[in-house]
């Protein structure tokens, strides 16, 4: 190439037809030549969608490791972005649960009936994050984001969604560490409970604060193994054997379906 | 025009905590326009901003947005869409950026794709003066900062009704003015309702103002029918009036008197011409 562009280099470069090397030349040329930058044609609008496009790529928020692993799940972006940013009670919870859920594993390795512990306190687990997901006086922003359209309940069960996965993956994990759990199915007694424990407190949370929710049914929980307790005659785990179970199923139906209906009439 | 079409349309709003009854029996219809909401501490405009907003639920009667009923879940979910609202102190995530939160406030606002969100955030970050410091971390921001912030925040998607309690705590004077020429702007188009102390601010933007106290309004209109009847009311004076007077001493020597009643010009009392901030006091202070 001559040092100076000819109109037919210039075309074949706006057109992107030049090769490879010719067109690393031409870019070098003109950089500096500006009689052969006026050969190229203009585009204002190309030209600022560019400038658009670049800064976006560079001024973009750096994405969390919780936002990107849900990405690359195949979760949505703005629902990626709302399971991530959960309050910072959150983290504490979270800390809070691995440390109850080691102790409980400790107790019922080294305890007499130290299994008793993790069976009375993995169906709470869920229900305390859930309790601290969500609501004035646990979520800082609280009063930003509550008048917004995606506040309410679509907010409400998707920060459940956040607490949920942790909390049964970390529970489930426990309970298989257990020196009862012989199979994954004796693994998971606790598990229906305690869906059945937050589901009710999403129910209540209709006429309640979630926080004083979670804590009205965790105290029902903690009651009735109490009552049982006490009164010498049940073994408080029956509420957790085989036979219980299907009461837990037939209560996480009938809550369910209240939770359904309550988001269709709402 | 009928005033059920005006964008913020109240009838016997009532708002009570458990025995004590915040707002009682409040008719408004708010169309766009500046509006400033005075009153003590307690007078009831945080719970009237809120009840706006949507995140309060009345005791009793009737709010109209937009013209449609928050009470419908439906509905709500479209008003909000349309709706601004930074609250007193707003509090933030303190480990997001300044970019990150406005983005995640974009999101539950509904403002789009990625690409029309982040141009939405990049918009707002410029219109509160923060683009310098849109990667720094939410606890890395000075007060003014986090609130200038939260107004970013409000202003996410230009709404037509825009609510603001007591936007301009912790801000220098430059941003102040700068918060001015912003809401003045945005007050041509949009409904914006502005619950404030700083009396310069209501004088410098409102074409409403509306009074509270104990949960009723008891002045509603222009600031200039507020100073019209503190017409007659204030007073400068050689020496202290006396117990019994609203009185300060001014930087010339002499006493401004603020007198409930229209008292006859007495020795040594001079009329003058009252401001919006003795019109105010003189109102809820004779009360």
């Amino acid at each position: 190439m001559s040092w100076h562009l000819t109109p037919a280099q210039a075309h074949e470069y706006a057109h992107h037809r030049s090769d490879d090397v010719t067109a690393m030349s031409v870019e070098a040329h003109i950089t500096r030549c500006a009689p052969c930058r006026d050969l190229l044609p203009d585009d204002e609008a190309w030209l600022a969608r560019s400038w658009a496009d670049l800064r976006d790529v560079v001024d973009r928020p750096r994405r969390g490791p919780v936002e990107f692993l849900l990405s690359r799940l195949g979760v949505g972006e703005g629902t990626a972005k709302l399971l991530a940013a959960t309050p910072g009670l959150y983290r504490a919870w979270l800390l809070a649960t691995v440390v109850v859920l080691a102790a409980a594993l400790l107790a019922a390795h080294h305890l007499p009936r130290g299994s008793l512990m993790f069976a009375f306190t993995a169906p709470v687990v869920p229900l305390v994050g859930v309790a601290l997901a969500y609501g004035r006086g646990v979520d800082p922003a609280h009063a930003l984001t509550s008048v917004t359209p995606l506040s309410g309940q679509r907010l409400l069960f998707l920060r459940t969604s956040a607490v949920l996965v942790p909390a049964l993956t970390l529970c489930t994990a426990a309970a298989l560490l257990l020196p009862s759990a012989r199979t994954p199915w004796s693994a998971v007694f606790w598990l229906l409970p305690a869906l059945t424990l937050v589901a009710g407190s999403l129910v209540l949370s209709r006429w309640l604060p979630l926080g004083a929710a979670s804590t009205v049914v965790g105290t029902l929980w903690l009651t009735a193994l109490g009552a049982l307790t006490a009164s010498g005659g049940t073994e408080p785990l029956q509420l957790l054997a085989p036979q219980a179970q299907a009461w837990w199923a037939g209560a996480l139906i009938a809550l369910v379906c209240a939770i359904a209906w309550r988001v269709r009439t709402a | 025009m009928s005033t059920l079409s005006a964008p913020v349309h109240v009838r016997g709003l009532t708002r009570r905590y458990g025995t004590r009854t915040a707002l009682e029996g409040l008719d408004l219809d708010l169309w766009p326009g500046v509006t400033g909401l005075l009153g003590r501490n307690g007078a009831g405009k945080t719970t009237l901003l809120r009840c706006l907003a949507t995140d309060l639920e009345p005791s009793a009667g009737r709010i109209r947005l937009l013209g449609r009923d928050p009470e419908r879940a439906a509905e709500r979910a479209r008003i909000r869409a349309r709706l601004g609202y930074l609250p007193q102190n707003p509090e933030f995530y303190p480990y997001f950026t300044a970019f990150g939160l406005l983005d995640y406030m974009a999101v539950l606002k509904e403002l789009g794709g990625r690409r029309a969100r982040h141009d939405e955030v990049r918009r707002g970050l410029e219109r509160v003066g923060l683009t310098d410091r849109r990667h720094s971390r939410i606890r890395r921001l000075s007060g003014g900062m986090r609130q200038r912030l939260g107004l970013a925040a409000a202003l996410l998607g230009d709404p037509e009704v825009l609510l603001l309690d007591e936007p301009t705590i912790g801000l220098d004077p430059e941003q102040r003015i700068r918060f001015r020429g912003l809401v003045s702007e945005l007050g041509v188009r949009s409904t914006v309702v502005l619950s404030t102390h700083q009396i310069e601010d209501v004088a410098a933007l409102c074409q409403r103002v509306v009074c509270l106290d104990e949960g009723r309004v008891v002045f509603d209109g222009t600031p200039g029918e507020l100073v019209d009847r503190a017409r007659g009311h204030v007073w400068d004076h050689d020496g202290h009036p006396g117990r019994g007077h609203t009185a300060w001493r001014l930087a010339d020597g002499r006493y401004r008197v603020l007198t409930p009643t229209s008292a006859p010009a007495g020795p040594g009392l001079e009329p003058v011409e009252p401001t919006l901030e003795e019109a105010y006091l003189l109102l809820t202070g004779a009360r």
